[in-house]
């Protein structure tokens, strides 16, 4: 069994990956001890308990964990969408405006329309992937930089919803009866059949926040992981990220991969923000702030170092952390979370520095390990 | 004639954080590492000037010398923005990182530490840190008296006047003359366009960039500090996207400071008319539509996309910006 | 004293993998033109890095007029008068000639710059000296003989004793050239030091008093050139005789594979058009040589033969089809093969695998995917029958990535995937650039090849032994127009040049032959 153990072990330190994974974990240990530093800094005799929060209250009840599940659907797909740009080559940071389309095509398609969940999804990848298609329209033909764009029109969406919900009577509250004027109106009222099914699973989790869009989001990461590495349409879009003027010298229309590429990646986050509103408890409140759902898309990339099915795990840490984050509230303010993320991300900007400690570690365990052997 | 007194006057205060920063933007980029983390440091730099006011307040000694507190916080916000830049020098200078990741990184934290800091500063759920009103300069700090019904240049100068705006304009003079006059500039250039000929002749290309990143921080921990005073309604946590609006300005100004100046009050105009609407005679009001004032507020992001069309073509960023430098590469 | 201003003994420096010098031990004596010689990989940039301090020697020690001292930075080798023109010039180019020459070493008052004091060096050096430059120039404006005359500008505003010239010739015309010979000529007079660093055994003979020769990281030896011969030189250079012309059969021309017609093509760079109204053709069994200096249009002719860049007008086509308005990826089907000019920029995506990289332009074939999906058994299998056929030589087969790959094998690999695809006509640029005599011979005995199997073949070049040994016919280009053709057998080097340099011109209108 000893000998088992070793060889395993032996294998394991050898695989590429292994080394990644031990300085992500590393990333995340280390995230882990500033946060609680923090909180013995700011309330020593209730550090402990928040950090068991954060660590604990995510799998504390089968309530607490759909909730994890719930809000890690959508940070799937925002993830996604920041990491499918980012394997080909675009810093896609509009997603929060591509995120707020998906929303008001899910919504204005499931009320006004009366379309089924379903179809209300699809039109909310629509919106996305409109509202994606412009950062790269405007790379490929005006060579303008998508950062800037997606930035500009994460604000122009912004305003843009605001102002079409806020017009649009039948979406929101006040005309089923509630009593807020800028909030959209609650699902269950509007159109029953656009709300996400939930197979059971709510009572099975005793949690009317279970659905099946976790089990959606995850198929999309592997179907994304799926066109990335073993289609010829991702080898196009990976060749155009990796070194686009090679792209173009092979044949491959450049112009046209980074604009899919992004409608691809606004679609990803739009049917995130579909995911979000068609669950039937969420509502969307008119006011002047992005969605943040967007742009936690880019740690959970990030974190991920854009691989699609690490980006489902990185989305229920981050998801289920938050959740902890949320529980220490109001000992603590749950942006406590948030810093333990940023200097996880932080952390993995150094990934290579780490990666080489832990091969000298390994190294040091291998020769001081011969030593020892007769 | 007042209303188009109060447009400028309104231009000029939301100009100054986005010239500041945008500025800011120029020094880092200029040296080769682009500063995607504007944002956060603005958060920093504000965070801390507006407790130091705050703090001044509250001990009563600030409202007694205004000016020179303000000067200080001034400071404060630099110096605690330079302080968090070197984060970001230190990832993608020394340890040569992906700028993305650590400038995202240095975005994330920075809103969510000024929230935990301001509750552990004032209390649980105290997010907003006030702006002492004593901060402003009024016709009585040049021994003038405060008319009634002010004219149309006293209404201009000192409707929002704070002694940020003098200081921007103090360092974009400055800045001119440094980037183009001065061995500093020649060779902070030289490191953004050609790292390879800059060590070449003995520059060390590592302390330049460190430079030009720690000047952005310098510069956008005042600017944080100027959307705060221009927002108006106190420190709560954010600076609502300046720092990534600050990037766009100085996209459009092209790398260059009195360009950037330019864009900086263009892009301010448009945002102070989008924000004003309702009280600018000539517009129309859409009257039939609810929360019209956010059809204006989509205009400065709308004409920025358009004019960065036409300029793009011509636009010439440093060329080894984002780059990390590396000796040993061949 | 020593006889010698600068010594560098015993000098041994590794880098990951190969050791780049090996006890290398090289003198230089004052006043005396020294140039050292080896081969593409030999060890001569590294030695020179290591003088100028951009690289530190793992053993081994320099000594200046018998001194020991330690150079760690380019500012200690100026701090002791050693200055260097790169191969690649370190250059501003959005700076002006004085604000690269002052670079460093800037005269200031309270750091202001003080550009008039600067100005007035400058102007009197390049009068000393007969080195004419323009100092407000931008250097992205001025020509690549005026830069290299800034670079070396740069050592004189410094005082530099000790002048290192790493390749100088490399971008030079053969007039040009003869310039170069000159001002070095003039500095070895004004007492001036001078280290040439080159492959070019004609150079050596005409200039150098001293020969240091390196191959394979090792120093071979170093002769006086008047006691040595060019033979001799090459010998010590390769290490066996060097077959210096190409083998091939005589030229058998077939019909007219590529036909251009009146080509114009517009330039990025400037107002003016890159390419002037140029036609000529390819036949099958020839391979045509487009010569000239850098920056005279080939680029843009290639990129608007091979797709990358629509022409403003004229007409391309291949055995009669008119390709003019055709893709890329339809000039590569109807079977265009192209060799880029930069192989990091165009020719290879570095961050895919070997595999990866020997299908870029075929990995839409059906053999290759079904529906979309790719098939990686074949993919992997076609890889390996390339890898053996071409001898590519990596760490791990087809599954290296190509980043890590030498710079000949990379080469290799694309010389591969592009003549396996059996094109009708191959175009390649500079094909040749910075790989060592093995590799060079074997991308040649692959054109002639091609040539020899009934194939057209476009070879750009900027090496001149190359486009005399290879072609079978020259064309001149120079601003954009073909402004000569040439057999090989019935003209010079030094004919070449005057063309090439643009001091004669017969404009060669039309498609004939």
């Amino acid at each position: 069994m000893k000998i088992n153990l070793k060889q395993a072990w032996h294998t394991l330190k050898n695989k590429p990956g292994f080394e990644s994974f031990l300085a992500s974990a590393a990333a995340i240990g280390i995230g882990l001890i500033f946060g609680f530093l923090l909180l013995v800094i700011f309330k020593a005799e209730k550090s402990v308990y928040g950090l068991s929060q954060i660590l604990v209250v995510g799998f504390s009840s089968a309530a607490k964990f759909s909730k994890v599940l719930y809000q890690a659907a959508p940070l799937i797909m925002t993830g996604l969408s920041v990491g499918f740009a980012f394997k080909t080559g675009l810093f896609n940071i509009g997603a929060s405006g591509q995120y707020m389309l998906g929303m008001f095509m899910a919504l204005y398609s499931g009320i006004v329309w009366q379309f089924p969940w379903y179809a209300a999804l699809i039109m909310a990848m629509l919106g996305g992937a409109i509202w994606g298609a412009m950062p790269g329209l405007f790379k490929a033909y005006f060579n303008v930089n998508e950062v800037i764009t997606s930035i500009m029109f994460n604000w122009i969406g912004l305003f843009a919803v605001n102002v079409l919900l806020a017009n649009i009577p039948m979406v929101l509250a006040d005309y089923y009866g509630a009593s807020n004027p800028d909030r959209t109106a609650n699902m269950s009222a509007a159109n029953k059949a656009a709300i996400i099914p939930k197979w059971g699973l709510d009572t099975l989790f005793d949690s009317t926040y279970m659905n099946i869009s976790i089990f959606m989001a995850i198929i999309l990461a592997v179907i994304i992981y799926f066109v990335l590495n073993r289609t010829t349409f991702g080898y196009e879009l990976k060749a155009c990220g990796f070194n686009r003027n090679a792209s173009i010298y092979a044949g491959i229309n450049a112009k046209r991969n980074i604009v899919l590429s992004m409608v691809i990646a606004g679609s990803l986050a739009g049917f995130g923000g579909g995911l979000y509103y068609l669950s039937g408890t969420a509502q969307y409140t008119i006011e002047k702030l992005l969605a943040t759902m967007g742009f936690n898309g880019i740690p959970v990339a990030l974190l991920a170092t854009s691989n699609p099915i690490g980006i489902i795990f990185s989305a229920l840490f981050i998801s289920y952390i938050q959740v902890g984050g949320e529980a220490m509230q109001p000992e603590f303010a749950k942006e406590i979370v948030d810093i333990i993320i940023s200097v996880i991300i932080y952390l993995s900007a150094f990934s290579l520095l780490l990666k080489g400690i832990i091969r000298k570690l390994i190294k040091q365990s291998a020769t001081a390990g011969k030593e020892v052997a007769p | 004639m007042i209303i188009l007194a109060d447009i400028i006057s309104a231009t000029i205060i939301f100009a100054i954080p986005l010239l500041l920063v945008a500025l800011g933007g120029m020094y880092s980029e200029r040296s080769g590492t682009i500063n995607i983390a504007l944002e956060g440091i603005m958060i920093i730099g504000a965070l801390f000037s507006s407790l130091f006011l705050n703090y001044a307040e509250k001990s009563g000694w600030g409202a007694s010398h205004a000016q020179l507190a303000m000067l200080l916080a001034i400071l404060v916000g630099g110096v605690t923005g330079l302080i968090y830049s070197l984060l970001l020098a230190l990832a993608s200078v020394s340890l040569k990182a992906d700028q993305t990741i650590g400038g995202t990184a240095l975005n994330l934290f920075a809103p969510a530490f000024a929230i935990v800091l301001s509750w552990a500063v004032q209390g649980q759920g105290q997010t907003t840190i006030y702006i002492p009103t004593w901060i402003k300069i009024t016709q009585a700090n040049f021994g003038l008296t405060i008319s009634e019904n002010p004219g149309f240049w006293e209404a201009m100068i000192f409707k929002n006047l704070y002694l940020t705006t003098p200081v921007a304009i103090v360092i974009l003079a400055l800045t001119i003359f440094l980037i183009y006059q001065t061995r500093f500039g020649l060779r902070l250039r030289a490191c953004g366009e050609h790292p390879q000929a800059a060590d070449s002749v003995g520059i060390n290309v590592y302390k330049l960039r460190y430079i030009g990143v720690a000047i952005s921080g310098f510069l956008a921990g005042i600017g944080g500090l100027a959307f705060t005073i221009a927002a108006g309604s106190g420190f709560q946590s954010t600076v609502a996207g300046y720092g990534f609006f600050a990037l766009a300005v100085m996209i459009f100004g092209n790398w260059n400071p009195i360009r950037i100046f330019g864009a900086a009050l263009f892009f301010a105009l448009f945002k102070v008319i989008g924000s004003y609407s309702g009280s600018i005679p000539f517009l129309p009001s859409f009257s039939g539509i609810k929360y019209s004032q956010y059809l204006y507020q989509m205009l400065p992001y709308i004409v920025t996309m358009i004019i960065l069309v036409f300029t793009s073509k011509k636009s010439r960023a440093p060329k080894a910006e984002g780059i990390p430098y590396d000796k040993g590469s061949r | 004293m020593s006889d010698f201003i600068i010594e560098m003994l015993q000098i041994t420096k590794e880098f990951p993998g190969i050791k780049a010098n090996d006890n290398i031990t090289l003198q230089l004596k004052k006043g005396e033109v020294h140039a050292l010689l080896g081969e593409n990989g030999a060890g001569k940039s590294t030695l020179m890095s290591i003088l100028f301090g951009l690289y530190q020697a793992e053993h081994g020690e320099i000594h200046k007029n018998g001194q020991k001292v330690l150079i760690n930075n380019p500012n200690d080798a100026n701090a002791l008068n050693i200055g260097m023109v790169h191969q690649h010039f370190k250059l501003v180019e959005v700076f002006s000639v004085l604000e690269n020459i002052i670079l460093g070493v800037e005269p200031t008052k309270y750091s202001v710059l003080k550009r008039n004091e600067a100005r007035q060096k400058i102007v009197q050096l390049s009068q000393q000296y007969k080195l004419s430059v323009e100092p407000d120039a931008l250097i992205e404006d001025i020509s690549v003989g005026m830069q290299q005359r800034v670079e070396i500008l740069k050592m004189l505003y410094r005082d530099n004793e000790i002048l290192i010239f790493d390749e100088p010739t490399a971008v030079l015309t053969p007039q040009e050239i003869k310039e170069l010979m000159a001002i070095i000529r003039g500095l070895k007079a004004e007492g001036k030091s001078i280290l040439f660093i080159t492959h070019k055994l004609n150079e050596i003979m005409e200039v150098a008093d001293r020969c240091t020769v390196l191959r394979k990281g090792q120093c071979i030896g170093t002769v006086d050139i008047d006691q040595t011969s060019v033979e001799e030189l090459s010998r010590m250079m390769v290490g066996r005789p060097v077959q210096l012309i190409v083998d091939k059969a005589d030229l058998i021309p077939g019909e007219i594979v590529l036909a251009v017609e009146h080509l114009t093509v517009a330039s990025k760079l400037h107002k003016n058009n890159a390419v002037k109204d140029v036609s000529f053709n390819v036949r099958a069994g020839e391979i045509v040589c487009l010569a000239g200096i850098e920056g005279n249009g080939q680029s843009e002719l290639i990129y608007a033969l091979t797709g990358i860049e629509k022409p403003v007008s004229g007409r391309l086509t291949l055995k009669g089809h008119d390709l003019t308005k055709s893709s890329i990826r339809d000039r590569s089907k109807a079977g265009i093969s192209h060799i880029p000019e930069d192989r990091h920029k165009f020719g290879l995506v570095l961050d895919y695998s070997l595999a990866e990289n020997l299908v870029l332009q075929r990995y839409w074939e059906p053999r290759f995917h079904q529906n979309g999906l790719i098939n990686r058994e074949a993919v992997n299998q076609y890889a390996d029958n390339l890898i053996s056929k071409y001898d590519i030589r990596s760490g791990q087969g087809a599954q290296t990535i190509v980043r890590s790959m030498s710079g000949g094998n990379q080469q290799k690999a694309i010389v591969a995937r592009e003549i396996d695809k059996n094109p009708e006509l191959l175009i390649a640029i500079q094909p040749t650039r910075g790989l060592d005599i093995g590799a060079i011979e074997y991308i040649h005995t692959q054109l002639v090849a091609q040539r020899d199997s009934g194939k057209g073949v476009l070879l750009v070049s900027l090496e001149l032994d190359e486009v005399m040994n290879v072609s079978d016919r020259i064309l001149v280009i120079y601003e954009g127009n073909i402004v000569g053709e040439f057999d090989p057998k019935e003209t010079t080097v030094e004919q070449l040049g005057l063309y090439m340099a643009g001091a004669r011109r017969n404009d060669v209108k039309g498609g004939q032959v």
